[in-house]
């Protein structure tokens, strides 16, 4: 699939595009609005919202003490930064139609490069995150390379390469879990508190409202859901399809290295193969995330309450003393039934 | 009048102390134990002598380790290899990534090359390749299995021909032992083991009857965590916890590994409990070294397992009684000492080499 190789007129084309959605989806609101309010499609765009007052409400009544108190909320908060922005580096692909399977091996990766240089190497911390971070980039171009030069599904790509950046960590950790970590980290990331909440919660709020902006209100953010939507209706539209794919990528494994960062921050150790639990907890949340706020998309506040509501539930279940086995009931039930009952309110479309 | 109701107030205390048996902890069992395994470990030889040279002459060894990604493997393993160099016999290390189909591969690349031994260890589940066992052993080859199951609780099963077993049991009374010392029997403590692996049986009951047997007062809860999700579900299985019962602690998982999710738990919590633990895993101890949480840690030299794991197994292919407890003695760790487990910490250092001369002497080899 060629991409266009000149730009003459392309910034007007797309400027006419987005001109005609926006009086498209002006019209499409006024329509709307002119109707009376629509019951199911605020219950459609609030209902994890109403879900995660349930939970909390349900699970309140058995364990008011520990349910009712700030501290709990604060502590949950704090500690599933990495989850949210790990969910968020997940949409970005997703929204313009690509897997990226290797967010959790690339956040493994961060982690220990930055154990690896700072314990055993001696390297200046914010040196260590900067070389992290690149390496995201790194990864990010090597996939993107993959699936859009040779035209390779995605899925298979990140697979193989997040298997491959497994063997990459075993080998720069031989093996091993490094602790000792610079302090300055873990100070940066849960020792330092704001209203009680370790202010790695703050870091993973700031990029969900960045990208939330992003995604909604501009231009890249609608050509990202153009290419989405129909990569060949997006190619003739003139949008530079390649381009956004593989800036997706590259934004998506960025952000997954962050969450590396965070991780480590979080522990001051690494370990070579416990971010790769995280992958599925992920895929749920941003699944179960593009059935709210805006439903039907990939997107940032929904993404990050899902993963909230996850975590809240199981916060529950460990005060009410259940059994391990009972949160996989929970978060792999929860989530099948919360994409059902959404796909059932939205009359059954098929999901973007 | 008043002395007079004291003492009938006391007499009626001690009667009803009589009567109830004593409600105090025995804090002083339980440092009896802690000294004990904070001295350095002794050499006591798990059986008789023998020419190990003449009797290993013609026989060969394989040993398949659960992985070789895993520090704690390669470390037994390299006890092995020291072994078979000290004794002069072949000695194959298999290369294994914690997938049964390479431990499968191994088994069978052991019987067609007419090894005499196969050892699965360092926790390799041997009921997952029972049928290849079976088939090596019809082979004529013997299996067995070092650092896997518990020396007194845990039995040998019958598809095994011998095992060299670990005293789990006392590491398990070391750690709950050490709480009620640190807290004269004020232990409120969570304890945490991934049910699916073999030996945390052992080591959880010990702790949780010990804590009950010795402790009255002392308040234990169990959580299971399976190993692969101690990321995703230990932490903040750990953090609700503290928030639940903030009076805990001790937080005592029965693998020190697990500390690296527990101290996060434990600072975001805002708790003060300490982390006691199992392994002598070197990154815990240099966490225990770098910061506050991790208090003791009771490890075992690894060297001086595969050491001790060959000495059982050449035992079995001679012929001699057999040796089925390690004689690898736990030691305890703590900011005392734990400058000597190296900086970086080592599996092998800061418990002396008292063994290797010990072993050396046993087997004829001067």
């Amino acid at each position: 699939m060629p991409a266009p190789t000149t730009t003459e007129g392309y910034e007007e084309r797309i400027a006419a595009l987005e001109a005609k959605l926006q009086v498209l989806e002006a019209s499409v609101e006024q329509a709307e609005a002119r109707r009376s309010w629509d019951w199911k499609d605020w219950l459609e765009r609030y209902g994890l919202i109403l879900a995660w007052i349930a939970i909390i409400l349900v699970l309140g009544f058995f364990k008011p003490a520990q349910m009712f108190a700030w501290n709990s909320y604060a502590s949950m908060l704090g500690s599933n930064a990495m989850v949210v922005v790990l969910t968020l580096a997940l949409i970005i692909p997703l929204t313009t139609g690509d897997f990226d399977l290797s967010v959790a091996s690339v956040m493994g990766l961060s982690s220990m490069l930055i154990a690896v240089l700072n314990v055993k190497m001696g390297y200046p911390i914010g040196g260590a995150i900067i070389i992290a971070l690149v390496a995201g980039a790194v990864i990010g171009a090597i996939n993107a390379f993959f699936i859009l030069y040779f035209g390779v599904f995605s899925l298979i790509v990140t697979l193989g390469t997040g298997y491959f950046i497994n063997g990459l960590i075993l080998w720069v950790s031989n093996s091993g879990t490094i602790a000792g970590v610079s302090m300055d980290l873990v100070h940066a990331v849960i020792l330092t508190r704001f209203l009680g909440i370790p202010i790695g919660f703050y870091y993973a709020l700031i990029l969900t409202v960045v990208l939330w902006y992003v995604f909604q209100h501009t231009a890249l953010g609608r050509r990202m859901l153009f290419v989405g939507r129909g990569r060949e209706v997006a190619r003739l539209s003139g949008v530079n399809v390649n381009r956004v794919r593989a800036g997706a990528l590259i934004a998506s494994s960025v952000m997954a290295a962050f969450a590396g960062v965070l991780y480590t921050g979080m522990r001051g150790t690494a370990d070579p193969s416990s971010a790769l639990a995280f992958l599925l907890p992920a895929f749920a949340a941003a699944f179960l995330g593009s059935t709210a706020i805006y439903p039907g998309r990939f997107n940032a506040p929904g993404a990050f309450v899902a993963v909230f509501v996850l975590s809240t539930g199981i916060m529950g279940l460990n005060f009410l003393g259940v059994d391990s086995f009972v949160q996989n009931l929970f978060y792999g039930g929860g989530l099948v039934i919360a994409v059902a009952i959404s796909q059932l309110i939205r009359g059954r479309k098929p999901m973007a | 009048m008043k002395t007079l109701l004291t003492t009938a107030l006391a007499a009626g205390a001690l009667a009803a102390t009589a009567l109830t048996g004593p409600a105090f902890a025995d804090v002083e069992k339980a440092k009896a134990l802690i000294e004990k395994y904070s001295k350095l470990p002794s050499f006591e030889a798990p059986g008789p002598a023998f020419d190990a040279k003449a009797c290993m002459a013609d026989k060969k060894m394989f040993v398949i380790p659960l992985t070789n990604a895993n520090p704690f493997n390669a470390a037994i393993s390299q006890g092995f290899v020291d072994a078979a160099e000290i004794v002069g016999f072949e000695l194959r290390d298999w290369e294994t990534q914690m997938d049964p189909a390479g431990w499968i591969q191994g088994i069978n690349t052991a019987v067609a090359e007419g090894y005499d031994l196969i050892d699965l260890q360092g926790g390799l589940p041997p009921e997952f390749v029972q049928p290849q066992i079976m088939e090596a052993r019809n082979a004529g080859t013997k299996v067995t299995a070092t650092h896997n199951w518990d020396a007194t609780t845990q039995a040998i099963p019958d598809f095994m021909d011998s095992a060299a077993n670990t005293d789990y049991v006392t590491v398990g009374e070391i750690i709950a032992a050490w709480a009620i010392a640190q807290t004269d029997g004020n232990v409120n403590a969570l304890v945490l083991g991934p049910d699916e692996i073999t030996p945390t049986a052992p080591l959880r009951d010990a702790i949780l009857t010990y804590l009950k047997a010795n402790c009255p007062d002392c308040k234990a809860t169990y959580i299971n965590v399976p190993v692969t999700e101690w990321a995703t579900k230990g932490q903040p299985a750990v953090q609700n916890a503290l928030l639940a019962d903030p009076t805990i602690n001790y937080v005592l998982p029965v693998y020190d590994s697990m500390a690296q999710f527990i101290v996060p738990a434990i600072q975001i919590a805002g708790s003060d409990a300490k982390i006691v633990s199992y392994n002598g895993t070197p990154f815990v101890l240099d966490m225990m070294r770098d910061g506050d949480i991790v208090e003791m840690n009771v490890g075992e030299s690894l060297g001086w397992v595969g050491m001790a794991g060959t000495d059982a197994n050449m035992r079995l292919l001679c012929g001699l009684d057999p040796v089925t407890k390690l004689n690898t003695p736990a030691y305890i760790f703590t900011d005392a000492n734990v400058e000597t487990a190296g900086n970086p910490a080592t599996f092998n250092d800061g418990y002396g080499d008292v063994h290797i001369e010990g072993f050396k002497k046993l087997w004829g080899i001067e």
